[in-house]
């Protein structure tokens, strides 16, 4: 909502300068988002007098200026004819910036100096007037601003208005606030109006079928009108507040629904069939053409104005093409009326036809108001295009709407407020925005009579906003809260991913957060096959684009997507992760399942570049220690990696699944090629995602401490000669499983096929720790443990000791 | 003798001075105190010495010897530590060559202040929930007295899976959700994913949010006031005026929009804060009744607030960050400078 300062200053008489007034509209509930000063720019645009003026030596349409600018009779060579000597005139002066960033300097026409510009109407943006120059009224102040002189000055203040308050839709409405702040008087206009003898009644006919969707429909007639455009004011005014200026009759409409809020509408009376105005809903299927030209099918929720043949105007959103005021009209029926809101507001999105009518009927109209602002505007049309206004209106009122009354306790205000207001003074803030206070049964007690501008007010709580808002929410005491604190740790489940998240960057991971929507064929560039329960994707409705038209359902192609962007940004060495939900749709489909997955990617080398140190890759086996590591810091140990070729977007030789306890945690593994291709990006990528729902359900567990043992540790250490098909995990089950005597921990130091070693086998050496908790073992006790453990392996791997 | 073994203890003690290095120092020892060494000499002929002589004789070679001893060791220390000086004299690395650092990750900006709104409100007593994204209408909308066909839904652009079910659009459902569930006295914080139909440089589709509350007896708009300006102080640092003033949102009331001073500008007005010096941050209002109803509150006796928050304005705020945008490209070099 724009409105303007002096507009403002018609109906209440406050002393604020605009940037005052715009501070104290915010911190009283509507926030002022622009204060723009109309004409300011102009301010090097003075008021000046032509001493003489000659005809240019060297060209016949251009007149030499002597202009007097107060200081001082500058030359200004000018090409229009209507100007003579002593007239007063806008003078340009070299540095103005007119509009169209029109720059004025100093400048020689012809071999004559001249320093500005003498300004035609248009050339200052006041009108299309660009014959001639703009002569200004005689008694202006040589030198003073011509804008300011002219009283053309003003401010443009926008106000981002909530939806509850479709009282400030009017210059009105802000002026009543204005008015209760600055404990000044407002001023609403009293249309009077000179009526012709003809009675309205005669011409015609006013009937509501649909009493609910329309309780109240005024109209009044105006005869004889010639259609033209509006005075300078009125544009000037209609543009000020954001609007275009169309007719004498139309702009009328506009400038009463800014001044008053109230929309209105004009009929073209000859087009109206039977000279009769039926309100009701339409067919179903009815088709309409409102004025923008746009054709509508409408349903029978559709509330319709009517003439006694046909549609004329989807009531309070539009009107019809065929009655719409032009050039020709030389009557017309002016409605005023209120609809439902939410009627309004169903076929305003039906249609997408949202207007500065339905803006205010949604939000809900004064239904008090319509007798003033028909008056206001037929007297107005009257006086701008010279027609009779009939004798008379329609008033068409079957469901009256009662005032809301409210019993407004003083003391619970007082108590959810903290302040220390008293019964009086509270009734002296509701009086001062217009509501009608009584005193109550008691004293804690007032009777509120709600006026029909506040549809927003109808409970008790909304008149504390009142109380609180009115007298200032800064005066509020800043308190704390008291009473009891149940305060609990945070849930396993936040706390789960707080872990997670640092163990991973810990790891030297960054987080990345991707869209949680994507395009539907995502899934396409990491080959998921038909059957796979991924492709059941919950889609939007209203996507913004068909790029972000389904919920993902795996982090995988944004992640891949994220690399392939990092690599374009000449960033190679990647350690990325994302911890997002994941949504799969339901077989049924009004279910979704939001599942947690932390899924992360690798590629690029180990270490960031230095000076001393030569590249390396990054394999599988950094990225499973990751993987390792994390689920440590959580408790889950002695996971089993199996190999898996089932994951499509997986190289089927270097993926496994994650099991824990016969539980699927996650896959890990390198990037399959031709998925790396699909996403553009040329270096090895691999990756892991984990199931952070299932980690939950495991977690819990802590560590558990071992004792330690003061004795020292026994290594042996042996060279395994085995089939290249066995895998490592297999040695270590057998070593973990024979639990041979004195066996603390062992680990792989070497895997080694090549020379010496038989083709279709591999040497993978194993060192084994030893140590008892109470002695140190002899050499003899160890090699018993260690013969047994290397006898078992061989046995059962058909291994030989190399 | 005494003559001898005075010779003997200057020629000696010379010659450890001028041994140059270790092993001309145990080579100097060798000639003195080996199985040849003019000392061992001398005590070999002791035994030659007359009974009275002897004692006399062997006390001074006994001294002689430990003077001996005595200064080997402090040449030998000396010569230890000239060795020392020697070899780190020699010894010499680039210490402004940078350091070998493993990898390092850093959690999204968005993580790190969620984290710390988490932990503000969690040591005011406030506990953690959460809700699912995809939320029923009656949870995102109608419970918080956001009716069907009214216009307060056009506050909120909305993404819809189906006419009942919404991507949320704030994370005020978990108000609700937790209400449902438990009875005051309650202190909730619910940070969270939420998604409006709006994309340009100041608006994402997908943003984060944080909601919170407290519903108990007797809270007052000054509670409101007071929480919310120990959290903004804490957040931003003491000494940014805060402000209150009016608003709309339909589950409060009455509501608020809370202005922190610019804390780029300090007030003067700036780009950031559109010249006004004020930066809007926070919606909250007192909990509208109408919400009590719907989780079957009762609203005369417990009174409440709930307050909301843009996670990435704050990170933006905090980190001085410009771009909306950066927030969801993951370059990087952006993430790697958390």
């Amino acid at each position: 909502m724009i409105v303007t300062y002096n507009w403002l200053k018609e109906f209440v008489d406050f002393q604020y300068s605009p940037q005052e007034l715009c501070d104290r509209l915010t911190m009283v509930g509507l926030e002022v988002d622009a204060l723009e000063e109309i004409g300011g720019e102009l301010d090097s645009v003075i008021v000046a007098k032509l001493e003489s003026v000659e005809p240019h030596p060297d060209a016949d349409r251009l007149t030499v200026c002597q202009v007097n600018n107060g200081n001082e009779v500058v030359q200004v060579v000018c090409g229009a004819r209507n100007h003579k000597a002593g007239d007063l005139i806008a003078l340009a002066q070299p540095g103005s910036v007119l509009p169209g960033n029109f720059k004025i300097k100093k400048s020689k026409i012809r071999g004559q100096v001249s320093l500005g510009m003498l300004c035609s109407e248009k050339e200052l943006g006041l009108s299309d007037e660009a014959d001639g120059i703009l002569i200004l009224p005689q008694g202006l102040t040589i030198g003073e601003p011509a804008f300011a002189a002219l009283d053309l000055k003003d401010f443009q203040i926008e106000i981002g208005l909530t939806p509850n308050r479709p009282d400030c839709l009017s210059i009105v409405g802000v002026a009543r606030e204005v008015a209760a702040l600055s404990g000044k008087e407002l001023k609403l206009p009293v249309p009077k109006i000179s009526e012709a003898d003809i009675s309205i009644d005669n011409r015609a006919a006013v009937s509501i079928e649909n009493s609910e969707g329309c309780p109240r429909y005024a109209a009044r007639m105006i005869e004889n009108i010639k259609i033209g455009p509006s005075p300078d004011w009125m544009v000037r005014r209609l543009e000020a507040v954001g609007m275009r200026s169309i007719n004498n009759v139309v702009d009328v409409t506009n400038y009463v629904m800014m001044e008053l809020g109230h929309p209105l509408h004009a009929f073209d009376y000859t087009f109206l069939h039977n000279h009769q105005i039926v309100v009701k809903s339409a067919q179903q299927g009815e088709k309409f053409t409102t004025l923008d030209n746009q054709g509508h099918s409408l349903t029978s929720e559709d509330l319709m104005i009517c003439d006694g043949e046909k549609a004329v105007a989807i009531a309070g959103v539009m009107g019809g093409l065929a009655s719409e005021v032009k050039e020709t009209t030389q009557t017309v029926l002016l409605e005023a009326a209120y609809f439902k809101p939410t009627s309004i507001r169903r076929t305003s999105k039906r249609y997408g036809l949202h207007t500065e009518s339905s803006h205010r009927f949604e939000r809900g109209a004064d239904i008090d108001m319509i007798p003033t602002a028909l008056d206001r505007a037929a007297s107005l049309i009257a006086k701008l295009s010279g027609g009779q206004v009939l004798a008379g209106s329609i008033d068409c009122y079957p469901r009256k709407l009662d005032n809301v009354s409210i019993e407004f306790s003083v003391n619970k205000a007082k108590a959810l407020l903290d302040i220390p207001l008293e019964r009086d003074e509270m009734k002296v803030l509701l009086e001062s925005i217009g509501l009608g206070v009584l005193a109550g049964q008691d004293l804690d007690t007032l009777q509120v009579k709600v006026p029909s501008f506040r549809p927003d007010i109808e409970r008790e709580v909304d008149l504390i906003e009142e109380i609180a808002r009115l007298y200032g929410y800064d005066k509020i005491p800043v308190t704390m809260p008291t009473g009891t604190v149940d305060a609990k740790l945070p849930p396993l489940r936040q706390l789960m991913q707080k872990t997670l998240r640092q163990a991973i960057v810990a790891s030297g991971f960054s987080e990345a957060m991707n869209y949680s929507f994507v395009a539907s064929d995502s899934l396409d560039k990491i080959k998921i096959k038909s059957d796979d329960s991924r492709l059941f994707q919950v889609k939007i409705l209203n996507p913004l684009s068909e790029d972000q038209s389904v919920m993902r359902t795996s982090l995988v192609p944004s992640l891949l997507e994220t690399v392939s962007r990092n690599l374009n940004y000449r960033s190679t060495d990647l350690s990325l992760f994302e911890l997002r939900p994941t949504f799969l749709s339901q077989v049924d489909s009004t279910q979704c399942i939001e599942e947690l997955s932390l899924t992360a990617v690798m590629s690029g080398q180990r270490e960031p570049e230095g000076w001393s140190q030569s590249p390396v890759a990054v394999d599988f086996y950094d990225l499973k220690g990751v993987v390792e590591e994390i689920l440590a810091k959580v408790n889950i140990l002695n996971i089993s990696f199996q190999p898996d070729a089932s994951q499509p977007y997986m190289h089927p030789g270097k993926s496994c699944q994650l099991i824990y306890d016969k539980q699927l945690l996650g896959c890990l593994g390198e990037v399959h090629p031709e998925v790396l291709s699909n996403f553009d990006i040329d270096q090895t990528v691999y990756l892991f995602e984990l199931n952070v729902e299932n980690i939950i359900k495991l977690s819990g567990n802590h560590a558990q401490f071992e004792a330690l043992s003061r004795f020292p540790d026994v290594k042996r250490d042996t060279a395994l000669l085995l089939d290249e098909s066995i895998s490592a995990a297999q040695v270590m089950h057998i070593v973990n499983k024979s639990k041979v005597k004195f066996f603390e921990s062992a680990t792989f130091f070497d895997l080694y096929t090549g020379k010496g070693v038989p083709s279709g086998k591999k040497s993978l050496a194993i060192r084994v720790c030893y140590r008892d908790l109470d002695k140190t073992l002899t050499e003899a006790e160890v090699s018993k443990s260690h013969d047994k453990l290397i006898r078992s392996l061989c046995h059962q791997l058909e291994a030989e000791i190399r | 003798m005494k003559e001898r073994l005075q010779q003997l203890q200057e020629e000696a003690l010379s010659e450890l001075r001028q041994a140059q290095d270790l092993k001309e120092l145990q080579d100097v020892r060798v000639q003195v105190l080996g199985k040849k060494g003019s000392l061992t000499e001398v005590m070999k002929g002791m035994r030659d010495l007359s009974s009275d002589q002897r004692p006399l004789i062997g006390s001074l070679v006994n001294t002689l010897k430990n003077l001996f001893e005595d200064s080997f060791a402090s040449r030998q220390l000396e010569l230890q530590q000239q060795d020392i000086a020697a070899k780190l004299a020699s010894e010499k690395i680039d210490v402004t060559l940078p350091g070998r650092r493993a990898m390092s990750g850093s959690l999204h900006p968005v993580t790190l202040v969620t984290d710390e709104v988490n932990e503000i409100f969690s040591r005011l007593g406030f506990a953690v929930a959460e809700g699912p994204e995809i939320e029923q209408d009656f949870y995102n909308f109608e419970a918080l007295n956001i009716p069907k066909d009214h216009p307060a839904r056009d506050m909120q652009d909305t993404f819809y899976i189906s006419d009942d079910r919404v991507l949320r659009t704030h994370t005020s459902p978990v108000q609700i959700r937790t209400m449902l569930k438990h009875e005051p006295p309650i202190r909730i914080i619910a940070p969270g994913t939420v998604y409006r139909r709006d994309s340009d440089i100041t608006h994402s589709p997908m943003f984060h949010q944080v909601e919170g509350f407290l519903v108990d007896e007797k809270v007052t708009f000054g509670d409101l006031k007071g929480i919310l300006t120990h959290f903004l102080n804490e957040f931003f640092g003491d000494g940014h005026a805060v402000r209150f003033r009016p608003s709309f949102f339909p589950f409060t009331e009455p509501s608020a929009e809370v202005d922190i001073e610019c804390v780029i500008c300090g007030g003067d007005g700036c780009r950031v804060c559109g010249k006004t010096g004020w930066l809007e941050i926070l919606g909250c209002g007192m909990i509208d009744p109408a919400v009590f109803d719907s989780v079957n509150y009762d609203a005369d006796k417990f009174s409440g607030f709930a307050f909301g928050m843009g996670l990435e304005r704050m990170a933006m705020l905090k980190y001085g960050v410009n771009d909306l945008r950066l927030f969801f490209e993951n370059d990087l070099r952006f993430l790697k400078q958390f």
